[in-house]
């Protein structure tokens, strides 16, 4: 019993190290994602206001401009979906390896 | 029995029946996948930078484009556990919608179109397909689970 308790506290300490180093970086990256987005769509507004505002760009192209960004938000945010679960595949498998490790660590 | 002994065979049901389960939940990586659509960024935005054209002169080059997207989007949803990805292609080839396949439908239907709204088109364009081969070169390689 003192050998699985031992296992136990082992495998607590390793998983705080694994969540501790991965998730930290999963946060950074999306909050860089989202941020860059944001970014890049208002420098897009701006540009197309000035070329609504000049005639290089009808009311129209200024409208169809406005909704693409909005397909392209969807399929970013669709992309964000598929990397948070190629992320919590990556995580169950960093956590199936704790738990092996720590393990073969007490009982082997 | 000891503790070790039973504890093993535990361990290793549990890593295999985890492992299988998240593996289900998003396909992994396709070479191809992510070569198509490579490729069809390329051929898009070159086929768009003559939108400023008559649509007639290049309509044949259009249908062609169509067909390569439509393909393309097929063989995603022919690809287990694809929904993201398809949904992505879906979503860049509607024309109904906003980005490629209303902008090839709207060529067709205006004649030509300006030189800015063609430009501005090809950088939203550019980043659209972008996502659908950013999320393929995300996916885990099927190597990394042998």
């Amino acid at each position: 019993m003192s050998t699985f308790n031992e296992f136990v506290s082992t495998l607590k300490n390793d998983l705080l190290d694994f969540a501790k180093e991965n998730l930290e970086e999963y946060k950074d990256e999306i909050l860089k994602d989202g941020i860059l987005f944001i970014e890049k769509a208002k420098s897009d507004l701006e540009r197309w206001t000035e070329g609504l505002a000049s005639g290089a760009l009808s009311k129209a192209d200024f409208e169809f401009l406005l909704k693409g960004k909005k397909d392209l938000a969807q399929m970013e945010a669709l992309k964000q979906l598929g990397l948070s679960k190629i992320r919590i595949t990556k995580i169950t498998n960093g956590i199936i390896d704790v738990v092996v490790g720590s393990a073969v660590k007490t009982f082997l | 029995m000891t503790t070790k002994t039973k504890l093993l065979p535990v361990l290793s049901a549990l890593t295999l029946s985890l492992t299988l389960w998240f593996c289900s939940s998003i396909s992994v990586f396709s070479p191809e996948a992510y070569k198509q659509a490579v490729d069809l960024k390329v051929e898009s935005l070159d086929l768009m930078s003559f939108a400023t054209m008559p649509y007639a002169d290049y309509e044949e080059e259009v249908i062609y484009l169509n067909t390569e997207l439509d393909k393309a989007f097929e063989f995603s949803k022919g690809r287990p556990d694809n929904e993201i990805s398809t949904e992505q292609w879906e979503i860049l080839i509607n024309e109904e919608g906003n980005l490629l396949g209303g902008f090839l439908k709207r060529w067709e239907t205006e004649g030509s179109l300006s030189e800015m709204f063609v430009t501005e088109m090809q950088i939203l364009i550019s980043d659209a397909f972008d996502t659908i081969i950013g999320l393929e070169s995300g996916k885990i390689d099927p190597s990394e689970f042998k």
